[in-house]
């Protein structure tokens, strides 16, 4: 290897572990005893390695039912997100139906709308709908971003309408093109959107704040934020509940790596 | 099988007419090709044939089947285009098989005619691979055994062979013609590639601008071209269009002041009359003759076994092209004697249409 692949390797090594050791530390912290970490200066390692922290998280604070509550809504936000999105998104791109291009023209002037600026309309919509401090209510927002549509459409953009007209002579109905041939070679561009989806739900504070005042029904990081109200001292037990909202999205982001590398079109056409 | 009649086709995107009236009567079996310069519509024309752009008026009937508002899987067709249009996350076993799963074939079935199909084109060793891992002419087989698998009562090409560079498309074109042979399906084939044309065709539609200019063998069509738009856009180099008039002595005066004879059908034709007279490059003889015109040769571009001369008369003229055996004798800048035989020549008049004697 060259000096200068040595030089950037080396670069890129001390950049990641820049940013992996506030994470590492967060783990490390998790399984210290009560004040250890507020010691000066902090230790790197617990002396002695406990799960008292995740004890206390999982019974006297009951992180479990956060924790599956978290589960659940972002796992159906992203589900119900692709539902929506990737057939609107296809559409957008593909179908030919009157005032396509005008309401996607508009579709996509709302995005700089920031979504705070919707929030209080969108709560008073639903409680006239009566869907606050519910699920349904708390899964809303997710159901049809305009970003995902966007997303999918430019990606529909890309396959050729002839390969959708050889399907359409093949006999395929309009559903099972979508299912049998855009779907699979939209796959890098689900797993993405479906990651976005999940990550943002799962990270999501403001909304599942507003909507949900059950505490029975509240997400992790809700949980967590009052929880540290309470504990403000406590960083041991803070981390181990850091842990425990990281983990899920880190491990599954890391699964599903290997589909945004690979391609989505080759071979279907010429050269 | 089938044959297929379009009648009276027309198709518009907004207010541009793409196909104005387009009416074309291919018998069972027959391989007709469609030519035209590029944006004549001939992909609008079998993209309606197929079904999927749907015409402004006409009617296309298949067999003894009106298929004008059926859906294109419906229509008994098969088509195959220009991009291949292969399915890139299915194996090329799937690709052809797909059709047949969509309709629910018996497995059994399925296999047999992709095993048939695969048999036909040689394509048997590919099957378990994607489209990724093909060359540029397996995929365009691929996308034939597609076509074959349905088994259709036509087959319908767009440029099939566009992709592929010129050592390939020689090969895939002589494919194409035993292909038809052994099953001897019904086909409609688009191209704007003239030779295409002539080696593959039972018969030649020439579209222009949404409209038919002439139909015919390709023998017909070349000796016979109806106007001069059909006689330039077969044969290359292209056929010699000379602007003329006939001249007092019932010869035609050419533009330089020179004269050569006519055929006898421009005997009814008086002095005066303007017209073109077409000459292919290919019929023009150089050597000394009686009625022999001296040239001068501008350029020559040789190509092996012939060349083509570039001749001149005065300077400024369209020069005329005249195709030899090439003996290298000749040079730029010689005089050459050429004579235009009147067995060989193409009248026109001034509208450009093939002038003919009655009952021709
Ligand atoms: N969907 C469409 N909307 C508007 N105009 C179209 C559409 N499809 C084709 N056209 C126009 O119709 C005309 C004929 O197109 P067509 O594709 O049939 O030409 P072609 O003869 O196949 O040309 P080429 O040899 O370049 O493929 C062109 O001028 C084209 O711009
Ligand atoms: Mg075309």
């Amino acid at each position: 290897m060259s000096l200068r692949r040595w030089s950037v390797t080396l670069f890129a090594a001390l950049v990641a572990l820049v940013t992996i050791a506030p994470l590492l530390w967060m783990v490390s912290v998790s399984f210290m005893v009560r004040g250890e970490a507020a010691q000066f200066p902090p230790p790197l390692w617990p002396a002695n390695p406990t799960l008292e922290n995740y004890r206390l998280l999982f019974g006297t604070f009951g992180v479990g039912r956060f924790l599956l509550n978290s589960v659940l809504i972002s796992t159906l936000a992203t589900g119900l997100a692709l539902l929506f999105t990737i057939p609107a998104g296809y559409a957008f791109a593909k179908l030919r139906f009157k005032g396509r291009d005008a309401i996607f023209r508009m579709l996509v002037a709302a995005l700089v709308v920031p979504g705070q600026v919707g929030m209080l309309p969108l709560f008073l919509e639903l409680k006239a709908m009566g869907l606050v401090n519910s699920y349904a209510g708390a899964l809303v927002p997710w159901l049809a971003g305009i970003f995902g549509i966007f997303l999918v459409r430019q990606y529909c953009l890309s396959i050729p309408d002839e390969m959708l007209e050889a399907a359409r002579i093949d006999g395929a109905s309009e559903g099972q093109i979508l299912r049998r041939i855009v779907l699979p070679i939209l796959t890098p561009i689900i797993v993405t959107l479906a990651v976005y989806v999940f990550l943002s739900s799962w990270n999501d504070f403001m909304w599942p704040l507003i909507i949900l005042a059950d505490q029975d029904l509240v997400t992790l990081p809700v949980a967590l934020a009052v929880n540290s109200r309470q504990n403000v001292q406590d960083y041991e037990i803070m981390m181990a509940g850091a842990v425990v909202t990281t983990l899920p999205v880190l491990i599954l982001f890391l699964a599903l790596q290997r589909y945004y590398l690979s391609g989505l079109l080759t071979g279907s056409v010429k050269g | 099988m089938a044959g297929l009649s379009i009648q009276g086709a027309r198709k518009s995107f907004g207010t541009t007419e793409v196909l104005k009236g387009v009416s074309i009567d291919v018998a069972d079996g027959e391989f007709t090709v469609i030519v035209g310069p590029s944006g004549c519509g001939k992909s609008t024309l079998l993209r309606a044939v197929a079904g999927l752009e749907e015409l402004t008026g006409g009617s296309i009937v298949i067999g003894d089947r009106d298929v004008t508002s059926l859906p294109p899987s419906e229509r008994g067709i098969a088509m195959v285009f220009q991009s291949y249009a292969l399915y890139p996350h299915l194996t090329v076993r799937e690709n052809m098989a797909f059709g047949l799963k969509i309709a629910k074939a018996a497995k059994s079935e399925i296999d047999d005619a992709v095993r048939r199909a695969a048999e036909i084109l040689n394509i048997e060793a590919l099957l378990d691979r994607k489209p990724a891992a093909l060359s540029g002419g397996q995929r365009q087989r691929v996308a034939i055994g597609r076509a074959i698998v349905r088994q259709p009562q036509i087959f319908l090409f767009d440029e099939p062979l566009s992709n592929l560079d010129a050592d390939l498309r020689v090969r895939m074109r002589y494919e194409f013609a035993s292909l038809h042979r052994q099953l001897g399906t019904t086909t409609l084939y688009v191209t704007h590639d003239q030779v295409e044309a002539m080696t593959l065709a039972d018969r030649i539609i020439v579209l222009r601008d949404g409209r038919i200019e002439q139909v015919g063998t390709p023998r017909e069509l070349y000796e016979r071209p109806a106007n001069i738009f059909v006689a330039q856009f077969l044969g290359t180099p292209r056929m010699n269009i000379l602007p003329a008039t006939i001249g007092t002595d019932g010869r035609g005066a050419l533009e330089d002041g020179r004269s050569i004879a006519l055929p006898p059908l421009a005997a009814a034709l008086g002095a005066g009359t303007p017209l073109s007279i077409g000459i292919r490059p290919e019929d023009i003889a150089i050597g000394n003759a009686p009625d022999a015109l001296p040239f001068t040769i501008r350029f020559i571009e040789r190509l092996g076994g012939l060349a083509t001369l570039h001749l001149g008369g005065r300077e400024g003229d369209e020069p005329i092209a005249c195709q030899l055996r090439d003996d290298g004798n000749l040079d730029e800048g010689d005089t050459v004697l050429a004579s235009l035989p009147p067995a060989h020549l193409h009248l026109f008049g001034a509208d450009g249409q093939a002038l003919r004697t009655v009952g021709e």
